[in-house]
């Protein structure tokens, strides 16, 4: 496997404070990757930064051998990487399908005359979108809403809406942020398991989350911040036995924290 | 949506049809404004109902076409069509010069940036009396001549209006339900999520602003040829309020909304006059009194109706 996502040194400050004091790690292409970090770690700063939505001060960011260092969010959408947001980011006036076209039609060829004349490439275009986000609704559960508006879903249903809408167009990488803060603890398990699906079918993630039981059971790998240091990196194991990351993700001594994460959990 | 076409082509043509029933100059001068200020509204509809930009230039582009038609006829020698394809084109490229810089802006300032836009046009208009003859203004515009017939009435005239609404309006709708129209409801919806889905905001902004400001342009140069007088008050805010008003009440980002508010609404202050003091009084009562019973206008009103039907079904 070769790295899909390179990041080397990224560093980021607001008025002084390092946000990121030179962060790096990879994702491997087909793996699913966690970060994770207490409150300020820098976690959310990170993949603002790779992913074009805040500009960073240093470092290199680089998407399938190719140089995204502080591209344009658009562009570095269009280079692969799709990106959900912390606080459920979905168009609420449109329908769950129309959401999902919306996501998949930057990436395909058909361009404003191809749908005046309805030209071969633009029927194919759609075509296949179709085929697609009938597959995400499918494995996402919501296939009855497909054609109603997605204001009327609850706040999971529009997270998974959102994580459908990222893998519409084939992204080279998925970056989640939170896909289960606020979600019903039922329905963590459903997003867990669509994730694992997606991942047997080859598609990469990078996943921020708080949830620590959700990122030790899904992730190959996990990148442990801490005050805009990377930590720790390596298995769920290996992370979870780390004690210096028991200290700074929990702020206390590995035995409480052994205790208070039992206690989560 | 299979009758869609055959309905929109009926009652158009049922629409074509008034002066046949009318000989009243002032029934089918009602249905001039009406045909003209629809398409206005229309225009409007698409940089503030569909885009989310709340535009007060659409004045500003109204003035400037009225005046580049004017102008193309009596000072540089041209006819009414030339005139409505230089008031098409320039306002066009006027609203992508003026368009560049302020949709940077956020949307406090955008919506200034386009107000004073407005103002500085209306005040052009009333200070280059060389060119607009200032408050004089420019009377005795002659009526439009097509396949050797000479629009010279109200009953005649409006078919011009009537063949100009259409065709904006055809356009319009188009444009409104392709994938552009859906691009730009996303991004009034969602900036950044669209931005995150490798679509860039700004070039279907400024293409929605300067379509918007081309067609209000065109439609302004109808409306003076129908009034066969343009002058300073011809950039009154009235203009403005009423297009406005269309949208508000119509729906913003319905297309159908609007149009049955601009037809709905340019009729109502008319059929109002059996009162003749009161009749401005009673169209703010009605209109605060719809603003209240459907915020979001008709189509708003409408839509909603139909997704909490949507949602009983789904319990």
């Amino acid at each position: 496997m070769s790295a899909v996502l390179q990041v080397t040194d990224l560093r980021k400050a607001y008025a002084g404070v390092h946000a990121l004091d030179g962060v790096s790690f990879d994702v491997e292409g087909g793996s699913i990757t966690g970060l994770i970090g207490p409150n300020g770690s820098g976690k959310s700063t990170t993949i603002d930064c790779i992913s074009g939505f805040q500009k960073l001060d240093s470092g290199k960011v680089v998407l399938a051998g190719k140089d995204i260092t502080g591209g344009v969010s658009h562009l570095i959408a269009r280079a692969g990487m799709m990106r959900t947001f912390q606080t459920v980011r979905v168009y609420e006036k449109l329908s769950l399908r129309d959401n999902l076209a919306v996501a998949a039609q930057q990436f395909d060829p058909a361009s404003w005359v191809d749908e005046f004349f309805r030209s071969k490439r633009y029927r194919d275009a759609v075509a296949a979108s179709e085929v697609r986000a009938r597959q995400l609704v499918e494995l996402i559960g919501l296939r009855k809403y497909y054609d109603i508006e997605t204001g009327i879903l609850s706040y999971g249903q529009k997270k998974l809406v959102a994580l459908a809408a990222a893998l519409m167009p084939h992204p080279r990488i998925v970056v989640l942020d939170e896909p289960v803060a606020g979600v019903n603890p039922s329905r963590i398990r459903e997003i867990e398991v669509a994730l694992q699906q997606l991942n047997q079918a080859g598609e990469t993630f990078l996943i921020v989350e708080h949830n620590v039981e959700f990122i030790t059971t899904l992730c190959h790998k996990v990148i442990v911040l801490d005050q805009g240091l990377k930590l720790a990196e390596g298995t769920a194991a290996e992370i979870h036995n780390d004690s210096r990351v028991l200290e700074a993700y929990l702020g206390t001594t590995p035995e409480i924290a052994e205790e208070e994460m039992r206690a989560s959990a | 949506m299979r009758l869609g076409l055959p309905l929109a082509l009926l009652g158009a043509l049922a629409i074509a049809a008034l002066p046949l029933v009318t000989t009243s100059n002032y029934i089918v001068g009602i249905g001039v404004s009406a045909l003209v200020f629809t398409v206005a509204a229309a225009a409007l509809n698409l940089t503030y109902g569909f885009t989310g930009l709340l535009s007060f230039a659409q004045l500003g582009f109204w003035g400037i076409g009225g005046y580049a038609t004017a102008l193309t006829v009596v000072t540089f020698g041209g006819n009414f069509w030339m005139g409505l394809v230089y008031a098409f084109v320039l306002n066009g490229v006027v609203a992508l010069l003026v368009g560049f810089p302020i949709l940077r802006t956020n949307r406090h300032a955008f919506v200034i940036s386009t107000l004073t836009f407005a103002l500085l046009v209306a005040l052009i208009a009333r200070d280059w009396v060389d060119l607009t003859r200032g408050p004089l203004g420019i009377p005795n515009l002659p009526a439009p001549q097509a396949f050797g017939i000479t629009f010279d009435s109200t009953h005649k005239f409006y078919w011009v209006a009537w063949a100009f609404s259409v065709a904006m309006l055809a356009f319009l709708y188009a444009l409104c339900s392709s994938r552009i129209g859906r691009t730009l409801i996303a991004i009034k919806q969602n900036e950044p999520l669209t931005r995150a889905q490798g679509i860039s905001p700004m070039p279907y902004k400024l293409a929605a602003f300067s379509i918007s400001a081309a067609i209000t342009g065109a439609a302004g140069g109808v409306f003076a040829f129908y009034l066969r007088i343009i002058d300073t008050s011809f950039l009154d805010f009235y203009y403005m309020q009423t297009f406005l008003i269309i949208v508000i009440i119509g729906g913003p980002g319905s297309f159908w909304g609007v149009i049955a508010s601009g037809i709905a609404l340019s009729a109502l202050p008319e059929a109002l006059r059996f009162s003749a003091d009161f009749r401005m009084i009673i169209y703010g009562v009605i209109l605060v009194a719809a603003m209240f019973v459907m915020p979001t206008g008709v189509a708003g009103w409408l839509r909603d109706r139909e997704i909490a039907r949507v949602r009983k079904a789904l319990q």
